[in-house]
């Protein structure tokens, strides 16, 4: 076993572990901190088969980003953990329906017939230096900037989308404008009001 | 392959090591003589008054989501950041793809135009 297989099974294992601490662990944020670990090794992973940008995006927007709102959540909302465990019997019937589902197509899918050695053998390996971030960014913005145009648009949507949904303007707030507090003038303030001296 | 992966090794190694030797150095350097009194929660010295769990404001899930947004969009210019010197050197296309991307920059301006105006980056 070669150094390189050696850290595949270093990684795998411990996805694994991390997979199952997800859906098994009692306290709703240790979950989200062991998806966390679960994405990461994945990254981990996806290096390992010189999918370098993939891995980079995994750890940047997934374990920087949504993992962050993720733990937002779990923090912040009011879950009773008593409370959620209650229809664990009831909703068991359909849960396990779909997760035998899943992992009928899954043996479909990935049972040799259409993903096996003879049918897609290892690929070539890669010339000294290649880098699939760069052969992503050579068509990216040529051949495909039609859709990385429309790409911009639907996170301008999201963007108007989650401002419109959740922000509301509250009222009898201190709140003060700073731009007015800058513009502040000294006759918006003070009055001098000339008057005769009051004699007695 | 996995020797230019070094740096970062090195990298996650220094990472890890300014978490745990700190805690580890304060548990093993400090005196440790813990107590129920010591252990339990603790709130400004009186009782917790209640659960920590609760109703938060929904504008931190907005700071949040438009965080992701503008995180997607870094994603997207990666690719451009490594590239770019290759297109000027080439000569060819370097002002298409730096146009394309501007034309991507701008359509983020407007969305961020429209959160600044709309006050969602405000904290009021």
């Amino acid at each position: 076993m070669d150094f390189k297989t050696f850290v595949f099974y270093f990684l795998g294992a411990i996805l694994v572990f991390a997979a199952l601490r997800v859906i098994t662990a009692r306290n709703p944020v240790h979950a989200a901190l062991y998806l966390v670990l679960a994405f990461f090794t994945a990254g981990g992973v996806w290096l390992l088969l010189h999918a370098e940008f993939l891995a980079i995006v995994l750890v940047m927007v997934y374990v920087g980003a949504v993992m962050v709102l993720f733990l937002f959540v779990v923090m912040m909302l009011d879950i009773n953990v008593e409370r959620l465990r209650q229809g664990f019997w009831s909703y068991l019937p359909v849960g396990a329906l779909i997760g035998i589902l899943l992992v009928v197509e899954m043996t479909i899918v990935l049972g040799g017939r259409y993903f096996g050695l003879e049918v897609m053998p290892e690929p070539p390996a890669m010339a000294e230096g290649y880098s699939n971030t760069r052969a992503l960014g050579m068509v990216l913005y040529t051949e495909y900037v039609y859709p990385f145009e429309l790409a911009s648009l639907v996170l301008l949507v999201a963007m108007i989308v989650a401002v419109t949904l959740t922000l509301r303007k509250r009222k009898g707030t201190k709140y003060i404008n700073p731009d007015d507090q800058v513009a502040v003038k000294r006759e918006g303030r003070v009055e001098l009001v000339k008057m005769p001296a009051e004699k007695e | 392959m996995l020797e230019s992966y070094f740096p970062v090794l090195v990298f996650i190694l220094v990472g890890l090591g300014f978490g745990i030797v700190p805690i580890l150095l304060g548990r093993l350097v400090a005196p440790w003589r813990p107590d129920s009194e010591k252990l339990s929660p603790y709130e400004c010295g009186f009782e917790a008054f209640e659960d920590a769990r609760m109703k938060f404001d929904v504008r931190y899930y907005l700071i949040a989501i438009l965080f992701i947004l503008f995180d997607l969009e870094i994603a997207f210019l990666f690719p451009w950041a490594t590239v770019f010197q290759d297109f000027i050197a080439a000569g060819e296309h370097a002002w298409f793809v730096f146009g394309a991307v501007m034309v991507f920059l701008a359509v983020l301006v407007i969305g961020y135009i429209v959160e600044w105006k709309n006050g969602a980056l405000d904290w009021e």
